[in-house]
């Protein structure tokens, strides 16, 4: 009872980073019709990017974590505005093949800059635990938790309340009608890039002070994010944090009771299910 | 308008005796390079029939390459049978897959067909990965055959095949339906086109080509683990190929594989930490200013020079 109990401890916690890692990838993919595949390349570059501001300036994870989101949202900006307008009404083929090019390039020059090795973001707190009883919850797992809770509601409300995210949201509806009350198309989807790859940053350096990084954990990470988005639905930040509980409950119950080669199994059976019965997602409107 | 068409098919056919010389006279380097290009050729075909002519992304494509890997590697392995045999039951296995799961998942439309055959391929390998018949996550070997000039002809062999039925499609009342269905799916229906089974059928004829490619590449690997036989990262290469030499083609795919292979060749043989880097790059620029591949730049290039170019720049852009 006691493991069963740990196990969705951990499987909560995990389930809300998982949220946030694929909350910038549903964002990206609603408004902009581009389904990123580049995403989980730039999770690991804002995972590098907290580990350097750890290792050689002393920033904590945490606290850089601002920091590292507005450098990745400039670098989304950037790659938006200069090479992705110029190909987003194109069909969806191309876009995804230029995003998976992005993603080779990516993970070439991370491999080139910082080599191979494993590396962890270790604060001094890093093997901190709460025990509640015979419990554990540990304590920079909670953190990232907590961050990206607050993350993800942040993303609601802003796309919710203010006057640039209704735009956003205008756009995703109606790119036309939204073009004629006054939305600048090319600069609305760079910001649109930029805040998707700027939660990827922001996911990056949370990524890092659980789990190891290196430059070749993009792709299994942007797959993840891909089953989160569909499972979640794209219309609603918190659809994504439904999906992405979703998946971390589901994973670590299935590493725990059939065995740990079958987590990819059931996260990936579960999205092919999820897309059959519910092509719009479990939270999703019905199309 | 037929003397060039006479003219084509006389300059393909001498293409394909020159290609089928070629182990004759050339080094093991060379005939080991044309073994690759040609299977990826092949899986470029492949993923081109329910790609390029039907509309559908498929990601999930690696599997049936797993599934004719691992036909031929259990079939010779463990039930000592020859491998033709073999390779029949690999292909079985590809339609078998492709009739159970192409009717559920081939309901869903664009990224969300791309997503869902993603997922396929991801659970497959996980499952043979616990299958004891297949090896578990070791994998299989299989007996060697020393064979280079064997395997570049059987190679050659399944890619002209593969091309003569996608020739055959472009001709057919069956790829006049799955061309419609690419153009519009419901107007496809109410024409009378039956487009689930011309949607699951245009998928099983996709399986069977990429699991034979498969099988020939097990034989000739002589080893497979569940990683490598169900590798996404090959379904990606097929539709980069596919795409690049121009999707919806007769020839543009086998163009795009060759093109790209000897690319990726030289550049891993001259800068070889590189080499990744400026793959990625070349796809990168391939969509921008040609998104409709080779064969479509050499049809227009003629007439429209570098303005080709910047009108494709124009096209997509907002």
């Amino acid at each position: 009872m006691d493991l069963l109990a740990q196990v969705l401890i951990n499987g909560v916690l995990l389930g809300g980073l998982y949220a946030v890692m694929a909350l910038g990838l549903a964002l990206v993919w609603g408004v902009l019709n581009i389904v990123n595949l580049a995403h989980g390349a730039f999770i690991m570059l804002g995972a590098y990017l907290a580990w350097h501001l750890y290792t050689y300036l002393g920033i904590d994870p945490f606290l850089g974590l601002p920091l590292t989101a507005i450098i990745m949202f400039c670098v989304g900006y950037a790659l938006q505005r200069g090479l992705l307008n110029l190909v987003v009404r194109a069909p969806m083929f191309n876009t995804l093949l230029i995003t998976f090019g992005l993603e080779v390039v990516l993970t070439y020059l991370a491999q080139l800059a910082f080599s191979a090795d494993f590396r962890t973001i270790n604060p001094p707190y890093a093997g901190n635990g709460i025990a509640l009883g015979p419990l554990v919850v540990p304590l920079a797992r909670l953190m990232a938790f907590g961050v990206a809770a607050v993350l993800t509601v942040g993303v609601w409300i802003f796309l919710l309340r203010t006057r640039l995210g209704r735009a956003i949201r205008a756009t995703a509806q109606n790119l036309v009608a939204a073009r004629l009350y006054g939305v600048e198309p090319r600069h609305l989807y760079a910001v649109t890039f930029g805040i998707g790859i700027g939660l990827a940053g922001a996911a990056g350096s949370l990524y890092g002070t659980v789990s190891q990084i290196n430059p070749y954990i993009g792709a299994t990470l942007t797959a993840k994010c891909f089953a989160i988005s569909i499972i979640g639905g794209l219309d609603n930040p918190l659809g994504v944090l439904v999906g992405g509980l979703v998946l971390g409950l589901i994973e670590s119950l299935t590493v725990l009771y059939v065995g740990a080669t079958f987590g990819d199994v059931a996260s990936f059976g579960i999205l092919v299910l999820v897309l059959i019965v519910r092509p719009s997602g479990l939270l999703g409107k019905t199309a | 308008m037929t003397a060039s068409r006479l003219g084509v098919a006389v300059a393909i056919v001498a293409v394909v005796a020159v290609l089928a010389t070629v182990p004759l006279f050339s080094s093991d380097v060379i005939v080991q390079f044309g073994i690759n290009a040609l299977l990826l050729a092949v899986l470029a075909q492949g993923w081109n029939i329910i790609g390029g002519y039907t509309g559908y992304a498929s990601f999930g494509n690696s599997v049936f390459y797993g599934l004719g890997s691992y036909g031929v590697a259990i079939a010779m392995v463990q039930w000592n049978l020859p491998f033709a045999v073999g390779m029949i039951f690999g292909a079985g296995l590809a339609v078998a897959f492709a009739f159970l799961l192409g009717v559920p998942v081939l309901r869903l439309k664009g990224h969300y067909f791309a997503i869902a055959t993603l997922g396929l391929a991801q659970v497959m390998s996980a499952i043979v990965s616990n299958i004891g018949i297949a090896g578990q996550n070791i994998g299989l070997v299989l007996p060697p055959l020393n064979n280079d000039h064997l395997f570049y002809e059987l190679s050659l062999g399944l890619l002209v095949i593969a091309t003569l039925t996608v020739f055959w499609l472009t001709r057919s009342r069956f790829g006049f339906g799955l061309i419609a269905i690419r153009e519009n799916e419901e107007g496809a229906a109410v024409m009378g086109v039956n487009t689930t089974l011309y949607k699951v059928l245009a998928f099983a004829l996709s399986g069977v080509f990429t699991a034979l490619a498969g099988g020939i590449h097990a034989y000739w690997i002589t080893f497979l683990d569940p990683d490598s036989a169900f590798d996404i990262s090959l379904n990606v290469k097929m539709i980069i190929m596919a795409v690049f030499g121009g999707p919806g083609t007769v020839l543009g795919p086998v163009l795009g594989a060759f093109v790209l292979s000897a690319v990726s060749e030289i550049l891993s043989s001259k800068v070889t930490n590189l080499a990744g880097l400026f793959f990625g790059a070349v796809v990168v620029a391939a969509v921008v200013l040609m998104p409709r591949g080779v064969a479509d730049v050499m049809r227009q290039f003629r007439t429209a020079g570098w303005r080709y170019f910047v009108e494709n720049l124009r096209a997509h852009r907002i």
